[in-house]
């Protein structure tokens, strides 16, 4: 084994490879840094060019891509506090409000290390499993995946937040989400209104750039020409390497949480970041710090993402299971190249396992000290006024949700589900329970659905649920025995384990949301009743807390009802213009509506000079040309005059 | 090459005016964009890069193939994308499988595409082997009905490239338990591994890789195929497994006739358009026979090419690509199957999958 592992090794310091690798690393970063576009944009780039390359390089510039991602999405997530891709989520919550305390360099620098030292870990393990790692996913049959969602569900529970109805609902919301599209159980298709766009469901990018990116990027036009937060500075490191060693046992855990995540098919790394935070939250005395700022979050987070990276290309590698979209673009470029990965792959190319582990290890290291390198000056950015950073960023993020069918359907659910985040933002309802109902409610529904039709209920005795149904039963039991040794005691202030909004939340919104949501939850139900028996478990999931509690709101909302629209009028406006932009691109294509926001929003919001304006609004528009060009996905055409 | 040198030496001597306009070739200079409306990284996605270079390599005027993916809908929104913008002049191709053309078939909402009106460049094999577990007792196609436990099969959805291993039980009137939800026929593959399912289907690529390791070592017993055409019946046995019989055979050998009736109707007609013409790429209606004729031809050069040979021998056992009149007028029988046979697949699907047209 350590033969192969040093022939891999020398195999992959031929100038050729390295340069490859390196190649893939700086796409990687960067596509890991537009919010939106993720490791799947940044290997779909790449995968034209790799056919050019042998397979070793070829493979080792995919490799190179991806496994620096969940590095560089740090930057975007902690600089703006849209995350970088969906997994780093967490990320965007806890740094950017340290970013805004002035915190920035120490939040960085934990998630820089953490995110290093997550890659190093998965590939690490991987190494040492090589052998053992396909009986570990056998072992990890249809019951076991069902209890893993499960115990993601039970660390959402921790994320809820202080306003406990509020964050049900939430929680409620995301899963009626995650319920849309194709049912698991049965052939019906729910809340598509016979929509073809519908008919898969919402995509995870959409979701999260909608829920996180759009609202803040509202926040920053609003904020026009002036710098509204705090200047960002990234001087010294010296902090966030402290905190990181006092972390450093927390972030070894994320890992492992990580790498068990990948090693679930199609759950990967977005659900496991969530289970990290969770963990994060649970093994924090002082719970008070966190959705204000508190770096063992972004410790837990970026520690697990990045340790996915690898453990989702062991089912990939070993079952032909990709565990994730970007694994199944590495899959696909496995077959071109005449490897087809199966059980006996470990065995016929021990090389290829092993330049996997060494490629992840390099790109780890090099890629968060490159990180390291280039913030200072990246940060620098943050001190232009914000609108004119956010006029590319808007842009972006219309292409990377352009990414997922490539119909207008993508741009419209982009700026929905972009008003509903930002009508949470400010109705003071959590996100991130949303966003992990959206997560969970797929795998759960199909996992309980698959394990009940298969076992029946004897799946309740295996010994792997058990052992997995402890992490839940455990935790709770312990907390329920302190709670009944307390109750005899003064009744202790309620901790604050919560993600409570940095403004106090507006009524009016607040109450606009809840109906919308009663709304929703309504139609559900009505809906609900077409469905076959087994298709209504999920929705009614949802629905049945999600109905009373939405309504509960309403109620609550109106009571407490004051005028207070006019605080946030500045940012509904630009909601308004980003609906009217959708929809002007839906009918006369990209190109005019596009240079009229870009011109809007430089002029009219950031109010630069005509000149310079003109010149960097050019560039802009020239820049996210490229970009739909490179892509390979042709812009929209107008539906009303057919021009793009 | 040779031909293409003497002619562009032939323009030269002939003068620079005609030069430029008289490459050889009805697709110099052109670029065909082939439309998969899948993942990329999916099997589909992975047939149409593998044919690439041979096309680009074997049609006249060597022209670039551009393989770009528009996955949504489970495949409709791709092809309903190709039916609004393609072009009529051979330079767009929709290459896909059965999920696109079983939801034309049964009528289902939402589908725009008119795939029996498009015409057929080229086709590609996709074979499917069944198989059971040895904890069955089950040895051979044969004692298919005498399991010693309950038969379960994992499948994604009924309506779409499930539909032909559903309709085999029913042909063979094998009482088999189906578990539909799987994201996709490697979880399905995964679970039959991890012994919660105990008979499957599986289509060529991964047979190959995946399942004959597993027949070596007494983990997997293979059965049947789906078959392959001959005389326009799907009764002969397929290449990629000649020692295993095909649907057809094991349903003489159980009953002692050839199959006939709705059900074989049925099941002939969707199994065609998944396995015979498993990957099939379309054009426009309006595309001239001239193109059709140039794929034909290209078609034959690519099945004596003894490089593509060599390689489809690695990657499909040796499977050879179909084009042509023949191939395009049974790919549009299969898509336009009888009323009663639409009516029966609607009620099979309804009835027993709870599908809702």
């Amino acid at each position: 084994m350590i033969d192969n592992a040093l022939i891999a090794l020398e195999a992959l310091f031929d100038p050729v490879r390295l340069a490859a690798l390196f190649t893939g690393m700086i796409v990687g970063m960067v596509f890991g840094m537009l919010p939106g576009l993720g490791g799947v944009a940044a290997v779909s780039i790449l995968l034209p060019f790799i056919y050019y390359l042998d397979p070793y390089s070829g493979l080792a510039m995919l490799l190179g891509a991806v496994s620096v991602v969940y590095t560089s999405d740090t930057i975007t997530s902690v600089l703006i506090g849209a995350p970088g891709s969906p997994a780093s989520a967490p990320t965007a919550i806890e740094g950017h409000a340290l970013a805004k305390q002035g915190q920035a360099s120490r939040a960085l620098g934990v998630g820089f290390l953490a995110s290093m030292v997550g890659g190093l870990t998965g590939a690490a393990i991987l190494f040492v499993a090589i052998p053992v790692a396909g009986p570990i996913v056998l072992m990890l049959s249809t019951p076991e995946l069902f209890m893993f969602a499960l115990v993601g569900l039970y660390y959402a529970a921790s994320m809820i937040g202080k306003d406990l109805a509020k964050g049900l609902a939430a929680a409620c919301l995301g899963v009626l989400l995650g319920v849309v599209g194709p049912a698991q159980a049965a052939a019906d298709f729910r809340y598509t209104f016979d929509q073809v766009y519908l008919l898969d469901g919402f995509s995870l990018t959409i979701v999260a750039l909608g829920l996180f990116g759009v609202a803040e990027v509202i926040s920053m036009l609003a904020a026009g020409g002036g710098i509204s937060h705090e200047r960002v500075k990234v001087d010294h490191w010296g902090e966030g390497f402290r905190d990181f060693w006092k972390a450093k046992w927390l972030v070894l855990r994320a890992a492992v949480i990580g790498v068990f995540g990948g090693f679930v098919p199609a759950v990967g790394a977005s659900a496991s970041t969530w289970v990290a935070y969770g963990h994060a939250i649970h093994s924090t005395k002082d719970k008070s710090r966190f959705g204000k700022g508190e770096i063992r979050g972004i410790a837990a987070s970026e520690g697990a993402n990045n340790a996915t990276v690898i453990s989702d290309l062991v089912p990939t590698l070993l079952f032909s299971v990709p565990g994730g979209p970007a694994a199944a673009i590495f899959l696909g470029a496995l077959f071109s190249f005449g490897y087809y990965p199966g059980p006996r792959m470990i065995t016929q190319n021990p090389d290829l396992m092993f330049l996997i582990v060494w490629s992840v290890a390099l790109t780890s290291v090099v890629g968060a000290g490159l990180c390291f390198a280039i913030t200072p000056a990246l940060a620098r950015l943050t001190r232009i006024p914000f609108a004119i950073i956010a006029a590319p960023l808007v842009l972006i993020m219309v292409i990377g949700a352009y990414q997922s069918t490539s119909t207008m359907g993508d741009i419209f659910m982009l700026f929905l589900l972009g008003g509903l985040g930002w009508l949470m933002k400010h109705g003071g309802w959590p996100r991130a329970p949303a966003l992990v109902g959206f997560v969970l409610s797929g795998p759960m529904e199909q996992y309980f659905w698959l394990t009940n039709q298969i076992y029946g209920w004897s799946w309740l005795t295996r010994p792997g649920v058990l052992i997995i149904g402890s992490v839940i039963v455990i935790p709770m039991l312990i907390s329920s025995v302190r709670w009944l040794r307390a109750r005899g005691r003064k009744a202790e202030p309620a901790p604050e384990n919560a993600l409570p909004t940095l403004n106090a939340p507006s009524h009016g919104i607040a109450l606009v949301l809840a109906a919308i949501v009663s709304v929703m939850f309504a139609y559900a139900l009505w809906e609900t009743f077409s469905f076959n028996p087994a298709s209504r478990l999920m929705p009614g999931l949802a629905i049945l807390p999600g109905l009373p509690l939405a309504l509960y709101l309403l109620v609550r909302g109106a009571r407490g009802y004051r005028n207070d629209f006019s605080r946030d009028a500045n940012e509904l406006w630009v909601l308004v213009a980003l609906f009217l932009y959708a929809v002007a691109v839906w009918a006369i294509g990209l190109s005019l509506p596009t240079v009229a926001l870009i011109a809007w929003m430089l002029l009219v919001k950031a109010r630069m000079r005509i000149w310079t304006g003109l010149i960097y609004g050019t560039a802009v528009f020239a820049v996210i040309r490229l970009l739909f060009d490179l892509l390979r996905g042709d812009a929209p055409v107008g539906a009303l005059i057919p021009f793009s | 090459m040779q031909n293409r040198r003497l002619t562009v030496a032939a323009a030269i001597v002939l003068g620079s005016t005609l030069a430029a306009g008289a490459q050889d070739g009805l697709f110099a200079g052109k670029t065909i964009e082939v439309v998969v409306p899948f993942g990329e990284g999916g099997a589909t996605f992975v047939s149409a890069k593998f044919l690439e270079p041979y096309l680009e390599k074997h049609l006249p005027g060597n022209p670039d193939l551009d393989v770009v993916s528009r996955p949504g809908g489970g495949s409709i929104l791709g092809a309903n994308w190709f039916e609004q913008n393609a072009k009529s002049d051979g330079t767009t191709i929709l290459f896909t499988t059965s999920s696109t053309a079983n939801p034309f078939v049964l009528g289902q909402k939402g589908v725009e595409y008119k795939l029996a009106d498009y015409r057929v460049a080229y086709s590609h094999p996709f074979s499917a082997v069944a198989y059971v577990s040895p904890d069955t007792g089950v040895t051979s196609a044969a004692g298919i009905r005498d399991s010693s436990v309950p038969l379960i099969y994992g499948g994604i959805a009924a309506a779409a490239s499930d539909l032909p291993g559903l309709l085999s039980f029913e042909v063979l009137d094998v009482d088999v338990k189906s578990v539909l939800g799987f994201n996709g026929r490697g979880p399905v593959r995964l679970a039959f591994e991890q012994g919660e399912l105990n008979i499957d289907y599986q289509f060529t690529p991964v047979y190959l890789t995946q399942v004959v390791p597993s027949v070596a070592e007494g983990r997997a017993v293979p059965l049947w195929t789906g078959g392959a055409m001959e005389d326009g019946v799907l009764k002969a046995r397929d290449p990629i497994a000649p020692e295993l019989p095909s649907v057809y055979e094991v349903y003489e050998e159980l009953n002692g006739k050839a199959p006939s009736g709705i059900e074989w109707d049925a099941f002939q007609g969707i199994a065609s358009v998944t396995y015979a013409y498993g990957l099939t790429g379309y054009m426009h209606p309006d595309t001239p026979q001239e193109v059709l004729d140039a794929f034909a031809e290209a078609v034959a050069a690519i099945n004596a090419d003894p490089e593509f040979q060599e390689e489809s021998q690695k990657v499909t056992n040796g499977a050879r690509l179909n084009a042509g009149p023949d191939t395009e007028a049974a790919v549009k029988a299969a898509l336009s199957p009888s009323a009663e046979v639409k009516d029966y697949l609607r009620n099979l699907l309804s009835s027993k999958f709870g599908v809702t047209f």
